[in-house]
């Protein structure tokens, strides 16, 4: 195999760099030294940088004496009387193999060459000085001299050659009969040259200090542009599940800061009750042309308070190659989602009847004297409302034979997952999301213009749920003089969602899989009030002519549906002026605003409407009144979120004496959001005339007794409601690098947050963020010696970032409603003064070292990180005797540690002719600790129900607690160790008999991509995993019980399949951890087991996966059938998303959606 | 450039970073600070459950009964039980009586410097949290601690006194001498401020005030103090709930064979009784509590009152008398029903026996139906004393009234009575001495003590 080795010796960040080094003589004393070394010491002690093909020179030694000499006479001399020719450009020097002797060489073999010629260029236009032209496979080549210009004699027939470049895609070029072919090469964005976008500033990726992982558009190739979380999913090292480098604070956000373009972009909303939700920003992820992820203090510290999860910074396209150029580019995608419901955890009809028949024969009260006035009790309570239990209970009453009910449970028993299925066929769909985008970019050397619409349309599984959005990027970058420049843009997203409010899940009674949704007569089953309404409450019901509450579940589900339109603008302009060479001021303004209209309307036939009114009726002289009027029920939110933002910057850039660069910026920046709400509730709400009944507040929310017998109303906040925050910050930041040498560089950072939310009085206020870093290119020291290393960078960096909690204040502060029951307002302390509230505060160690070896084919980086967060917002529970015993309220005193390794390595397996395989892995290791926090569960159900908010000292952030089994009971009770050592059945409730499970995050995870080209084909295969963590089975083995007006029933409907295995007869304890069907009636205390159950080590699952996240197949189409429909290029691609996973345990795969269905992508994408 | 725009930014965006919440406001006002008093769930609730359950009055399920042991064990009067340990799933009494003794002191210590009013108007508010905050107190001394005994009250310790809304404020754990005199001050310094009814039912006035003086003097055995200020209460209430007309104005619902409809409760907000409002466990309606069958035996022949309010329910395997008002019931405030009572006990104490029983006979006739009622008669203390408690533990059922009577009669040794019942085909019984008339603190009071210490009043 003849590969392509163009090696430079040194990456260098561009090759047009000239001048920068002396010119120094060189000494060196040459011993049968291979000439590949002796170049390279030339190369080192002169600075000048030497171009050659190293098979070229491979065999070829040296025996030579050399002393003050140039450069180029030192190279005259060791190239003398070898067959190799040398140029001389600028601090470069090309060497060429003298191809006549080669040419002697082959003669044989080919019988006749001829000679092509050209230029090879690169996307700017600029000559490349050595690149590769070859024939691949064969012994043909040469490199570029120092004007671009290449010439190589190639045999006859053959058709292709290869051009290569460090920095730049590799390429196969049709020479066909042309003698004189030029070459534009793209850049390749992989190589570590490169630059790192901040959102403040961009950085020489060589110059930075800090930790960095950037995503480019050509990487995401390969996947289906759906979410940034998606996209990001496998990508970075350290990042997983939306979160980067673990869980780093307790009440704050967790989510890290995006920022677009340069301006952070915050999507906070409000939910319906107020609080506040992060979601991911709007933007056209088709338009994306690069992700950066900030990961260390040095990287991220420069965003304040806001800093300490990390910040992702995002940059879209706005280049194009030429002035003068117009670049049009289309993609369209269409996923498909065949519907798929696991089914394999939960009991199927047969296990279903077994359990309800020993329900029967373990119920006391079913034997005896009374069993028949209590089967009649249960069935007109309708506490036992299921098809099987009802059967049984009407034989114990009397009402139907044996062999009737027996009859009736045999065909019950059969119907499998007879539910599931109608709900498959009848009540579900295959989602389909249909995705376009058409990108613009016009550039006319003063101006550049760019434009990037997106729709999207995506049908859900639920029939009546879908979104639709049309996203619209516009951006101008005009360079007025020399040194004026202004951008402006504006993004535009206009969004519908719908969502059907009904769930066939739960139809308003309890489903059993032997239910139907359809009758055998192909008509739609309903649900008679009779059946599942106690006789009583039906009794009224048509006594005082109620709505009847019958349910039909295939009519219902069209009937509640949700509504949200969203639109959404960003807008921004920047004014650019380059005060001199090296000083430059940017003063940048953004505009966001957010509107949201959420509308739900329970149309008046729909049984949430029927039974809300049927409840709210009361009785005046025996006949019914409707406090709620009966109609439509129209529920609507009005959102609106603004934010502005304003910076002003200074930036510095200047090289002293030729070896010091100096990098700075300084600027201030205010930022202000404000999020208003308002919820109203209409009844008796018609949709044509937008007209709408009338209530009496006043008795509605101070209440009533209704015909039903409850006593029914409203809080106040349910009819109407009006919500505001209000968050500023005011800022100064600045940051500097000092970088000698190209090789070492210091840089700092410093920032200021002041802010509403901590109070002005504060004296947390004025608390600055900071970092250090230092970063050491190893490779580029003239002492460093090893050929096969062609990048080796160390870096340090210490700082800190901060979280803030959006909607926490330092003072007393009250809530105040109205009070209809005696009038006035009401008031409640909603926070108590907190004078040490702050910003939270992370300081992150960081160390790394980026590299790159083997000619560049394997380059990666290795991470150590130390996150360790301090003033974290911790949840407190409130004193009891101080009247807060049912609050917890946060503080900063939490303390928290991550500390973690990450790798990321890129190589390149196999390169020639047709054939292109590069593979690429991440892996990131966090170790999360809680070192401090002043809060204990009080009681030992806070501390296995609310994990999270009783945080352990010495133990992960996410640990989870719970018994230690201790196997069955000899008659097949759950039993687990208390703390004492003693094997129970009961309950224990001290907190020393709580054990550690585990983490419910995962300690490692990583990802592992393959791409393979050949010729126009490209495959891509990514898998990611996850590990060493926990979750509790959802699905426990055992039954559970609800609460009725028979106090504690057992709910058969949602059993485990796994009770199958039960336990049955006594000394099935010695193979089976599945206790005895436990139900409400049997005298046990079935809740407590099931405490113990649930609790208990045995329902706790590993978590670990390893999951084919992605494959996808391309097609690239050829160029020449492109240049015919005037596109520069195509390609058809197919994705198949979430194929496989593999789990330890099916529950597990489930849990982790494992058997969600598979995506199926077609995409076409067209450049013009 | 930016550093002088920084810096100009630095002095001037104090005001700008002041913004301050909307929807919720820092109070300044004394209308601000009133308004907490008008907080239905953090300052008038008052949770009487285990002892409810203690005295049967309140049916407990089987299925709860499994689920809450220390319920059982109350309910079955289950000495094995260790009350302490279980106690993690009862701490409404303790955690909303002191919520309402914290918003009692925000306003004590706050209003007096409040804006926007007249000193007037401020010492009424004051006066109001005072007397609110003395009725949580009097509850807590009545279920957590020993009763007052003159002997022994400046020894025996009693529940935390806490009179500061402060984070982190101190508190002591005083004596049940303490406890009450910190109570009959509070309630004297509040009197003169106090119009005869308060601004509204969820404001104490003068009436409550004397209520709860009477109450208090009534438990601590002071007869005399005791009538003086039931006399004074019903001078500005004396009007009875009539449950004869209530039964005529709801027969067909009272009537019917389901107890599946209700009627609206004459016990809530506008209660003609009511000198002020507390709720029960709950601020929100709900049916008036269930009753186990052997406690309904308790009523005279002939209660309207309770066939108003409770009817027989069977439902699966248990049966038991089954709430069928509902509303939001004015459990623990002040009605002139009990003021009737305990001054026909203060009477039937000097040996009055006539007036006392013409007291008792008074509020029996709105609550023994119209067609079966006799007036009552007593030959000796003790016998009038029998009928005036049977009246006052049926009338002021789930208040902590009957339970704070049942420890006084235990303590004075006298007219003691022994609770007895079957139960699963043997007899339990509560005897007067027993330790359970008190109850335990939550462990989470214990445990969470914050600026203070607590110690348990009870062994088990």
């Amino acid at each position: 195999m003849w590969l392509i080795t163009v090696t430079l010796c040194f990456a260098t960040p561009t090759l047009h760099a000239e001048g920068l080094q002396p010119k120094n003589l060189v000494t060196l004393s040459l011993h049968g030294e291979s000439m590949a070394s002796a170049l390279k010491i030339v190369q080192k002690q002169s600075g000048w940088k030497i171009l050659y093909v190293v098979d070229d020179v491979k065999g070829y030694t040296v025996d030579a004496n050399i002393s003050n000499a140039t450069v180029e006479e030192a190279v005259a001399k060791i190239l003398s009387g070898k067959p190799f020719t040398y140029s001389v450009k600028g601090n470069f020097i090309s060497i060429a193999y003298k191809a006549t002797k080669k040419q002697d060489k082959t003669e044989t073999v080919v019988n006749r060459l001829r000679q092509i010629s050209g230029v090879i260029i690169d996307e700017s236009g600029e000559t490349l000085i050595g690149a590769s032209v070859n024939v691949p496979g064969s012994p043909y080549g040469t490199i570029t001299g120092t004007d671009g210009r290449y010439e190589l004699l190639i045999p006859e027939n053959c058709n292709d050659v290869q051009v290569s470049y460090v920095g730049m895609h590799t390429s196969m070029v049709k020479v066909g009969r042309n003698e004189n072919i030029n070459f534009v090469m793209t850049a390749d964005h992989t190589t570590i040259d490169e630059v790192v976008v901040t959102g403040y500033q961009t950085l020489s990726k060589e110059r930075s200090t800090g930790s960095f992982s950037k995503i480019t558009a050509e990487d995401l190739q390969s996947k289906r542009m759906n979410t940034i979380s998606s996209l990001l999913e496998g990508e970075v090292a350290g990042y997983n599940n939306g979160l980067i480098r673990g869980v780093t604070t307790m009440n704050a956000t967790k989510t890290p800061l995006y920022v677009i373009d340069g301006f952070p972009v915050e999507n906070t909303k409000m939910g319906a009750y107020g609080s506040l939700e992060e979601g991911l920003p709007d933007i056209n992820v088709d338009d994306i042309e690069s992700i950066t992820v900030l990961k260390d203090a040095a990287a991220a510290s420069i965003y304040g308070a806001r800093a300490a999860n990390g910040v992702i910074v995002i940059t879209t396209k706005h280049k194009t190659s030429k002035s003068n150029k117009t670049d049009v580019s289309f993609s369209t995608t269409l996923t498909w989602r065949p519907y798929k419901m696991y089914t394999g955890n939960m009991a199927d009809s047969k296990l279903v009847v077994d359990l309800e028949k020993e329900w029967a024969s373990q119920n006391t009260n079913l034997s005896g004297n009374n069993a028949a006035s209590y089967a009649q009790n249960l069935l007109d309570y309708k506490v036992y409302p299921s098809a099987g239990i009802t059967s049984i209970l009407n034989y114990y009453a009397g009402n139907t034979s044996q062999s009737d009910m027996e009859q009736t449970l045999t065909s019950l028993s059969s119907k499998g997952y007879n539910y599931y299925d109608q709900m498959a066929k009848y009540a579900k769909r295959d989602p389909l999301y249909q995705q376009y985008n058409l990108g613009i970019v016009s550039n006319t050397g003063k101006n550049m213009f760019k434009t990037d619409v997106t729709y999207r349309h995506d049908a859900n599984e639920d029939k009546y749920s879908g979104n639709q959005w049309l996203g619209l990027n516009l951006a101008n970058t005009t360079q007025f003089t020399k040194w004026l420049s202004l951008d402006m843009g504006a993004y535009m997203k206009f969004s519908q969602d719908n969502a059907q409010g009904y769930d066939v899940m739960s139809p308003g009674y309890s489903v059993l899989p032997y239910d139907d949704l359809v009758n055998s007569d192909g008509s739609n089953y309903t649900k008679a009030q009779n059946s599942y309404l106690s006789t009583e409450t039906v009794n009224l019901i048509k006594k005082y002519g109620l709505y009847n509450l019958d349910i039909t579940p295939l009519d219902e589900l069209n009937l509640n549906t949700t509504v949200t339109k969203g639109f959404n603008v960003r807008a921004y302009a920047r004014l650019n002026i380059e005060l001199t060479s090296w000083l430059k001021y940017s003063a940048s303004f953004q505009y966001e605003r957010s509107s949201y209209k959420y509308e739900q309307i329970a149309d008046k036939q729909s049984i949430a409407t029927r039974n809300r009114v049927d409840n709210f009726a009361y009785d005046k002289n025996g006949s019914a009144v409707y406090a709620i009027p009966y109609g439509n029920i129209f529920n609507r939110r009005d959102q609106y979120v603004r934010t502005l933002n304003f910076r002003q910057q200074l930036d510095f850039n200047k090289t002293f004496g030729n070896v010091h660069n100096v990098v700075a910026i300084l600027g201030t920046e205010t930022r202000d959001t404000k999020i208003d709400m308002h919820r109203s509730q209409m009844f008796n709400y018609d949709t044509d005339m937008l007209s709408s009944g009338t209530v009496d507040e006043t008795s509605l929310v101070s209440g009533f007794t209704g015909i039903l017998g409850n006593y029914s109303y409203l809080q106040t906040t349910d009819l109407n409601a009006s919500y505001e925050n209000t968050n500023r910050f005011v800022s100064v930041y600045g940051n500097a690098s000092y970088t000698y040498d190209d090789r070492y560089t210091v840089t700092g950072s410093l920032r200021w947050d002041r802010s509403n939310l901590w109070g002005t009085s504060s004296k947390f206020q004025n608390k600055p963020t900071w970092s250090l870093g230092a970063g050491w290119i190893i490779s580029k020291e003239k002492w460093f010696d090893a050929p096969w290393v062609n990048y080796l960078k160390l870096r340090v960096s210490d700082g800190i970032g901060g979280n803030v909690s959006k909607d926490s204040a330092p003072y007393l502060v009250a809530s105040y409603y109205t009070n209809y029951n005696v009038g006035g307002k009401y008031g409640y302390v909603s926070s108590r003064p907190n004078s040490k509230l702050s910003w939270e505060k992370t300081n992150t160690f960081n160390v790394g070292v980026d590299f790159a070896v083997l000619g560049n084919r394997l380059n990666g980086t290795l991470e150590y990180y130390n996150k360790k967060g301090t003033d974290l917002l911790a949840s407190t529970m409130g004193v009891p005797t101080e009247g807060y015993g049912y609050s917890t309220y946060t503080i900063n005193n939490g303390e928290m540690n991550n500390r973690g390794f990450e790798v990321s390595l890129k190589g390149l397996i196999l390169h020639s002719q047709d054939w292109r395989i590069s593979a690429n892995t991440t892996f990131g290791y966090n170790k999360n600790r809680v070192t401090y926090v002043n809060v204990k569960a009080p009681v030992y159900y806070l501390a296995l129900d609310y994990a999270s908010a009783y945080p352990t000292i010495g133990y992960e952030y996410n640990a989870i607690f719970g018994y230690k089994w201790a196997g069955l009971s000899s008659n097949g009770l759950p039993q687990v160790y208390d703390q004492k050592g003693e094997i129970t059945s009961h309950q224990p409730t001290n907190l020393e008999s709580l054990q550690y499970q585990g983490t419910t995050v995962p300690k490692y995870n990583g990802s592992l991509g393959a791409e393979i080209s050949y010729k126009n084909f490209d495959l891509n295969i990514l898998f990611t995993y996850a590990g060493g963590h926990i979750m509790r089975n959802v699905n426990p083995a055992f039954l559970t019980c609800s609460y009725s007006r028979l106090g504690y029933i057992t709910n058969i409907a949602s059993a485990s399949s796994a009770l199958a295995g039960r336990w049955q007869k006594a000394g099935d304890e010695a193979y089976t951890n599945v206790p005895r069907a436990i139900f409400a009636e049997s005298g046990y205390s079935a809740s407590e087991l099931y405490n113990v159950y649930y609790y208990s080590s045995q329902n706790i699952l590993d978590a670990d996966y390893l999951k084919l996240s992605n494959i996808s197949l391309s097609y690239h189409i050829p160029v020449s059938v492109c240049r015919k429909l005037s596109m520069q290029n195509a390609r058809v691609q197919v994705n198949v998303e979430n194929p496989c996973m593999w789990t330890h345990t099916d529950q597990a795969k489930y849990q982790l959606g494992g058997y969600n269905a598979t995506n199926y992508m077609v995409g076409l994408f067209l450049n013009f | 450039m930016t550093v002088l725009a920084a810096a100009l930014l630095f002095t001037s965006c104090n005001d700008y970073l002041n913004e301050k919440p909307k929807g919720k406001k820092i109070p300044a006002t004394l209308a601000d600070y009133e308004a907490f008093l008008r907080d239905e769930y953090d300052v008038h609730r008052m949770d009487v459950g285990q002892s409810a359950y203690l005295l049967n009055d309140r049916y407990l399920t089987n299925s709860n009964a499994s689920y809450y042991p220390m319920y059982a064990a109350n309910y079955n009067w289950d000495t094995s039980v260790d009350r302490v340990y279980y106690n993690n799933s009862d701490e409404t009494t303790y955690y909303a009586a002191y919520s309402g003794i914290n918003y009692c002191n925000l306003v004590i210590e706050n209003a007096p410097t409040a804006t926007e009013a007249a000193d007037a108007q401020k010492n009424e508010v004051v006066a109001y949290a005072k007397v609110l905050r003395t009725m949580h107190y009097f509850l807590l001394a009545n279920y957590y601690a020993n009763t007052y005994q003159s002997g022994s009250a400046a020894e025996t310790l009693s529940v935390p006194l806490i009179t500061s809304s402060e984070v982190g404020a101190s508190y002591t754990q005083v004596t049940v001498k303490q406890i009450y005199d910190f109570m009959i001050n509070d309630l004297t310094e509040a009197i003169p401020y106090l119009p005869d009814m308060g601004t509204t039912i969820l404001h104490p006035g003068k009436g409550a005030a004397y209520a709860m003086l009477a109450r208090i003097y009534l438990q601590m055995m002071d007869y005399t103090n005791a009538l003086e200020y039931a006399d004074k209460a019903l001078a500005i209430n004396d009007k009875l709930i009539d449950w004869n007309e209530f039964y005529k104005a709801n027969k067909s619902v009272i009537d019917s064979e389901s107890s599946a409809q209700t009627s609206q409760t004459p016990l809530g907000f506008n209660c003609v009784e009511s000198y002020n409002f507390n709720d029960g466990s709950s601020s929100s309606g709900a049916r008036i509590n269930n009753m186990p069958q052997w406690r309904a035996k308790m009523f005279e022949d002939g209660d309207i009152y309770f066939k108003c309010n409770w009817k027989l329910y069977t439902v699966g395997s248990e049966t038991y008398y089954r709430g069928i008002t509902t509303g939001t019931i004015n459990y623990n405030g002040m009605r002139t029903v009990e003021q009737y009572l305990i001054k026909a006990e203060c009477l039937a104490r000097d040996n009055q026996l006539t007036e006392a029983m013409n007291v008792l006979n008074t509020v029996r006739k709105h609550t023994v139906s119209t067609d079966k009622y006799e007036s009552l008669r007593a030959s000796s203390v003790s016998e009038a004393i029998e009928y005036i408690r049977r009246e006052k533990d049926n009338l002021l059922i789930y208040s902590i009234v009957p339970f704070a009577d049942a420890r006084r009669y235990n303590a004075e040794g006298i007219y003691t009575r022994v609770l007895s019942k079957e139960k699963d085909g043997k007899t339990v019984t509560l005897s007067p001495s027993s330790y359970m008339w008190t109850f335990p603190f939550p462990l989470g009071a214990i445990k969470n003590a914050g600026n203070g210490s607590i110690t348990q009043n009870v062994a088990k």
